[in-house]
Formats: structure tokens, sequence, C-alpha cells
């Protein structure tokens, strides 16, 4: 089996739709007109019930994808210290990461059935995955455990709110659940940045800069962003908790915010139009 | 109750654990180090073959085990410097270069329409030979002074029966035709001839020899 196994083979049966990123997020039924990207998600709101499936039906693929890019960290870099090779301990720490993603798509399996959405009914973007094949192992590691786990963080706290709001135990337990593993996901990424990077200062820059870029590919268009009524809010306790400082969340905050403005006024000369 | 002071047996009645056993310390960690290295390739292709088979229950189980391999993989590593060898790495090695042939045609297969031969290599023939290379450890090292080990063994153990059952319904599940069954058969036995060459996880000797009979 090769090494840097590409997002446009990752196998799936007949059931999952590949799209476009742009697709996915343009869905109507996710953030269109019946659900503007500007609220927060909420069962009473018009096109609500839709937009929660869809999160979850996105919250679905992006497990399995994770559990893929844990799993092709374990075998595209040998153990070692030279720079394509990473520490024992951190294969270790991506296998443990690949049972706990294995158990968010059982998870989130049964959630969707519970939510009455189907495997398929959303497409799917290899967005995620794509992030994890960088070939430097930090880079891939930060850009996957700080930027994409930290989204789930975001995403699963928004999703646990929804719940809470909807009056859903179901949907609240294991979205908390899967809280606890999502943070213990980025401490991991905090923290084997800063080991395998402490004195290399210059890698750091590289792999905080891959980080910061994937954070922005991932602000959705400004749907995630650090008010209250945005549809995927910043989960500053649980993202300072995972290892994160104030300076690194108000930076996302504020690439989040600019996104938000350019979708605002790109979408107002395209109404004026 | 008793009186506290009245003189017990050292070894309750219930306790028949022996002293000696077949494996002086070094050979007991040359053992140790195979195990790591062979769990670590474990590990290491299972969360690699995730991203490629299609069934989505195999790939979910695939993730799980790909875990149970690497803690196995740590409790060895753990382990070494216990047994004098202080640099782990030294050791992690496998047996000879035959075990490493039969890990390259183990771990060769990617295609998405190869999961029987991706299950078979692992279910129907590494994972036996580990049970056998454990359960031989176990019931032939010291049951005293080199408890440490078999106490890792019997959690190891435990994941090994689990996840060979899990390996062999994944497969019965899978192979619905005469043609599939072949397919697995000639699998089965191209590895396990590679296995057979390499003498098991070990090397020659893993599971000892039933030939050898002891002098009366």
């Amino acid at each position: 089996m090769r090494n840097l196994f590409p997002p446009e083979d990752l196998a799936r049966d007949d059931r999952f739709v590949r799209v476009p990123a742009e697709a996915r997020i343009e869905d109507p039924r996710s953030n269109g007109a019946s659900n503007p990207r500007s609220a927060r998600l909420k069962p009473s709101q018009r096109g609500g019930p839709d937009g929660a499936r869809s999160m979850m039906h996105g919250i679905f693929v992006g497990e399995i994808q994770a559990l893929e890019g844990a799993g092709r960290t374990c075998w595209d870099f040998e153990a070692g210290s030279d720079e394509y090779q990473v520490p024992f301990e951190l294969k270790l720490d991506m296998a443990r990461q690949c049972w706990d993603e294995s158990r968010h798509v059982e998870i989130s399996i049964k959630l969707s059935e519970h939510m009455g959405t189907e495997i398929g009914e959303f497409g799917e973007s290899a967005f995620l995955y794509r992030a994890a094949c960088n070939p430097d192992p930090i880079l891939r590691l930060t850009g996957v455990n700080r930027a994409l786990e930290g989204l789930a963080i975001d995403v699963f706290n928004s999703m646990r709110e929804f719940g809470k709001i909807a009056g859903d135990p179901v949907l609240t337990f294991c979205e908390d659940w899967m809280l606890a593993d999502e943070v213990t996901h980025v401490k991991m990424g905090s923290d084997w940045l800063r080991k395998i990077t402490a004195n290399d200062p210059e890698r750091r820059t590289r792999a905080l800069e891959f980080q910061r870029v994937v954070d922005k590919l991932f602000s959705f268009n400004g749907l995630r962003g650090d008010d209250e009524d945005s549809p995927v809010r910043l989960a500053r306790r649980f993202r300072e908790l995972a290892g994160f400082d104030d300076e690194e969340i108000d930076a996302i905050a504020a690439d989040a915010l600019e996104a938000k403005n350019e979708t605002a006024s790109v979408e107002s000369v395209g109404a004026s139009a | 109750m008793a009186d506290p002071k009245k003189p017990r047996a050292a070894f309750a009645p219930w306790d028949r654990r022996q002293l000696p056993g077949s494996f002086d310390v070094e050979e007991s960690a040359r053992r140790v180090g195979n195990y790591k290295w062979i769990e670590m390739r474990l590990f290491e292709v299972l969360g690699g073959w995730v991203a490629t088979v299609p069934e989505l229950d195999v790939k979910m189980r695939l993730g799980s085990h790909c875990y149970h391999h690497a803690w196995h993989a740590e409790l060895w590593h753990k382990r070494l410097p216990e047994l004098r060898e202080m640099n782990p790495e030294r050791l992690t090695e496998p047996p000879n270069d035959e075990m490493v042939a039969f890990v390259d045609a183990m771990t060769e297969p990617e295609a998405a329409e190869q999961t029987i031969e991706k299950l078979v290599g692992v279910y129907r023939v590494l994972i036996p030979h580990k049970i056998a290379a454990y359960t031989y450890h176990r019931n032939n090292t010291s049951e005293i002074t080199d408890a440490p080990t078999i106490r890792s063994i019997d959690f190891i153990l435990q994941d090994e029966y689990a996840d060979w059952r899990d390996g062999e319904m994944m497969l019965q599940s899978i192979i619905t035709t005469p043609e599939e069954v072949d397919r697995a058969a000639a699998r089965q036995a191209e590895l396990e001839k590679l296995m057979v060459k390499a003498g098991g996880i070990t090397g020659p000797g893993t599971i000892g020899d039933p030939y050898d009979i002891p002098e009366q």
C-alpha cells in the first residue's frame, strides 16, 4: 500500500455522494434562504430542523474522514526523530484517535437516524481529509488536530446547544461525549506541536501558518463566528482546555468575522445586480 | 475468624504457580521486542487501510482494532526497559527477513476491491499466529519471575480473541460466492507459506518444538 493516499480515492459504498466543498456549503437545506447563515441554529427557525440534519450528516462524513486521516498518519510516517518521521508515542495517539473517531462515526449514524436523516441524503466533500494529506507530519497534525478538530469543538458545542434548546436529551448527551473526545484530540495537537517544534521555531511558524490557512478555509463564509447568533459559535472555554491561548482564539474570531463580512458584501453586490 | 497470628502457607493451597520458566531475561526481551515490532506493523496497516475499504462497518472496525494493537505495542515498549533493554528501539525488530517478507506481502493490498485479501491476511493468518505465540509464552515463562509479562499477555489475548472473532465474522459476511471462497483460501495459503518460512512471530521456536522429547 502506498503512502499519501489521495482524497479522490477515499473508498465509499454506493450511498455516498461526493460533491465539491462549495456545493456542500451552498446546499439550500443547510444554510440557504430558509436558514440564513447569520442566524444561530434553532429548532423553531424556519428550516432549522433541516439545517440540523444537514449539520449532523456533515459531522458523520467529517468523522469518517477524521478516522481515515488519523489512520493514514499511523501508516504514512515511520517512528523516529527525522523530519519526516514521528515519535512512537505520537503514532500511539493517532491510533487512539482512530478508535475515538470510529466511535464518533457510530454515534453519528445513530444520531442521524434519530434525527430522521440517512446516509447519502446530503453530499460529502473531501475537504477535511484533504488537510490530512500534508506530507509534513507536523503540518498535518496542526492542520487536522488544531484547525479541524478545533472546528469540531465549535460544531459539537453548537449541536449540544441545539439539543438543549430542542429538548432532545439524546442529542445533547451524545454531543457532550464527542465534545470531550475532541478537546482531547485538539490537546494532543497542541502538545505535540509544542514538543516537536520546541527547538525549531521556523517549523512551528510554518505549522501555525498552515493551521491558519485551514482555519480560514473552514470558516464557512462566516458560518462560524464569535457572536452569540453565529450558527457555529466559537467555543472559547473548550478551546482553552485544548491548549489554545486567547490570542489564538481572537485570531480565529477575527478571520471568521472577515469571512462573514466578505460574504455579506458579495451577497449585497449580487442582490443589487 | 481464625487466630491472625497462626502461621499460614506462603503459597495458598490453590496457588500452584511454579518458579521455573523456559525463558531467561534475555530471551524474554528478544521475544517482547518481536512482539512490539509486529504489533506496530499491524496497527499501522489497519490505520492505513481504513481509507481504502468501502464497507462502512469494516472501516469502523479497523479503526477500533488499530488502537488495540497500538496499545499492545505500548505495553511491550514499556516492558523492554524492565527486561534490561534500556533502548527499546534496539530490540524492536523482526525475528528475521522472512517475517519482513510476510509483513510486506500482508500490507500490499490497497484497492477498494481487496477487502477480502486485507482481512484474510490479518484475521486468518497473522492474528492466529499471534495468539499461538502469546499463548506459548504465557504457558512457558516463569509464573512468578515473569508475572508482569504474563499480565500483559492476558490483557492482550483478550483483545486478540475478540478481534479474531470480529475479523472472522466480517470475512464470513463478505465471502458469499465460491469464487470468493477460493480467493480467500488462495490468499491465506500464500501468506501462510511466508509465515512458515519465518517460523512464526518470534522466528523458529515461536511455539516450541513438539518433536523435542525430553530424555527420561
